[in-house]
């Protein structure tokens, strides 16, 4: 007997919600999707009931553009436990140890969909748990504590409630979002969070949640003489007393990172199919290089997240041996977890211009930037692999699509077998070049610094998500215009 | 082009994937439902934070 047969009543059983019965008219799939991302915006805003406002620090921090959410917040999780979640479903599923047939059997299919589910549920709590009761992430409030029943930890079991309900929330809102409106929930609320943050960056008089004022603001009070402008400050930005402003090298990076991502969108190899029976049947099969490498992304930050939370976690609980970490205001400064930190701003780094003092010194930086370009890129790299393969997107997988549709490779016997031999020539290749171009990107981008703050992997997803959608939403159109194309045509 | 078609349904970009397969078992909920809890869920907090 499988694990299969013994989780199946349990998996079959999670609660999903409805799947639409009929044809969902774009401007209903609209309404839904804004509906959702109005409740989101809407959460984000509402703080958790018994806790001490504006005490604590944010556990994610600089990570916190990629994963939603909002500090102290309902939704204090944003996408982590999704991601979390993920990541250990991928791992499962890049190892073969599922045994679970997503492209072919049904019973598989809701088997896959439960454990994703259960999964979710379970880092929801993994994460939540510490979040309220160890460290100081979200602290109990004092006068509350007094009156409430059970004191602190009375009023902390209450805060883990509210987080628990928001993020199991984001899920449901997900779900509403993949099977009701357009894209998914959570790379909308990926493009939400980082969006917000670029027109902040851009436009902001006071400072942001990151300690960023905006550019322009910046620049007419850098005119005016309010703040110092000399040519440094100007290029590379500077911290002045009231926030933290980009320079013009955040904004040259940021419309580079744009352009590049959208060109690279276009960059495919493409392998021409034919119909075997309808002759001038044609068409083409696009392996793309960055179709699956983007979300992977996610993946490999979410990891590296996970190690610096576990960083603060112990540094919290008791203090640390000089070689594991040390810590200074919550971030670490030396040792293990300050090598295995992702370097975030050019202030990281840049030791020629902000840091003279030699404090860390250069070798120590240098072997930081080594170690993330490193986890960057062959983690981007291997979870690209997983990814491909867990979604079906793997070249049997792919063979057997195209098969079942019909085509062919013009030339090639009609047979999956052959088909999967010439896929092979390019999709692991592809895969394994796009993944690593992505995370040389994102490495690239958060070493230069980025308009808002909002960190390289931000910036990569927003345009990629941005651009699948608009493709996404091209398609729907399309389909929309079909029933009236028939009835003009009669 | 009907050959990237899946049975399966991918929406872009999700890091969560939704089949057609539903299990008869399965309890399945309104998506109105699901956005009316949330919005009443945060007035609620909302509320709590105010009192």
């Amino acid at each position: 007997m499988s694990w299969k047969d013994t989780a199946e009543p349990l998996l079959t059983r999670m609660p999903s919600v409805e799947r639409p019965d009929r044809h969902v008219p774009f401007k209903r799939k609209l309404a839904w999707t804004a509906g959702v991302l109005v409740l989101y915006f809407f959460l984000t805003n509402v703080f958790l009931f018994g806790l001490e406002r504006g005490a604590g620090s944010d556990a994610f921090g600089r990570f916190r553009s990629i994963l939603a959410g909002g500090q102290g917040t309902i939704v204090h999780l944003g996408i982590g436990p999704i991601v979390t979640g993920s990541i250990v479903l991928q791992l499962l599923g890049g190892a073969n140890l599922l045994g679970l047939d997503t492209q072919n059997n049904p019973r598989d299919q809701v088997l896959y969909q439960g454990l994703q589910k259960l999964l979710v549920i379970t880092m929801v709590i993994l994460t939540g748990v510490p979040m309220v009761f160890a460290g100081n992430f979200l602290p109990a409030s004092e006068s509350l504590s007094q009156t409430f029943p059970g004191g602190a930890f009375g009023v902390n079991m209450l805060m883990f409630g509210q987080v628990f309900v928001g993020g199991v929330l984001i899920l449901y809102m997900d779900e509403v979002i993949s099977k009701w409106g357009v894209g998914s929930g959570v790379g909308l609320f990926i493009i939400a969070g980082v969006s917000q943050r670029l027109i902040g960056g851009l436009i902001a008089i006071e400072p942001l949640p990151g300690g960023t004022i905006g550019v322009i603001p910046a620049y007419i009070r850098m005119a005016l003489g309010d703040l110092p402008a000399s040519a440094p400050n100007l290029f590379f930005g500077f911290q002045s007393p009231s926030g933290q402003i980009s320079g013009i090298l955040a904004i040259i990076t940021t419309i580079l990172i744009f352009v590049i991502v959208v060109y690279a969108e276009s960059v495919r190899v493409e392998i021409p199919l034919s119909h075997a029976r309808v002759k001038g049947a044609r068409g083409r099969f696009p392996v793309k290089l960055i179709y699956a490498s983007v979300l992977p992304m996610i993946l490999v930050r979410a990891l590296q997240q996970n190690i610096q939370f576990i960083g603060q976690l112990l540094n919290s609980q008791s203090s640390l041996p000089a070689w594991v970490g040390q810590y200074s205001d919550g971030q670490p400064i030396s040792g293990l977890f300050y090598y295995l930190a992702p370097i975030q701003s050019r202030r990281d780094w840049m030791w020629f211009v902000d840091n003279p003092m030699g404090n860390p010194e250069v070798w120590q930086i240098l072997l930081r930037v080594a170690v993330d370009l490193t986890f960057m890129v062959a983690g981007g790299a291997i979870f690209a692999i997983f990814w491909v393969e867990t979604t079906d997107m793997g070249p049997e997988a792919t063979a057997q699509q195209i098969q079942n549709s019909g085509m062919q490779i013009p030339g090639f016997r009609q047979n999956p077998g052959v088909l999967e031999k010439v896929l092979e020539r390019y999709i692991p290749q592809v895969t394994v070049i796009g993944g690593a171009l992505v995370g040389l990107l994102a490495v690239g981008a958060n070493m230069l610094g980025t308009i808002g703050g909002v960190s390289g992997t931000g910036l990569l997803l927003t345009v990629s998500i941005t651009y699948k959608l608009y493709e996404e939403i091209a398609e729907e159109q399309l389909m929309e215009m079909h029933p009236m194309m028939r009835q003009m045509f009669g | 082009m009907s050959s990237s078609d899946s049975g399966g349904l991918m929406s872009s970009a999700g890091l969560v994937r939704y089949f057609d397969a539903e299990d008869r078992n399965a309890i399945t909920m309104d998506p109105r439902s699901v956005v009316a809890f949330g919005a009443m869920f945060g007035v609620l907090v909302l509320v709590l934070n105010a009192l």
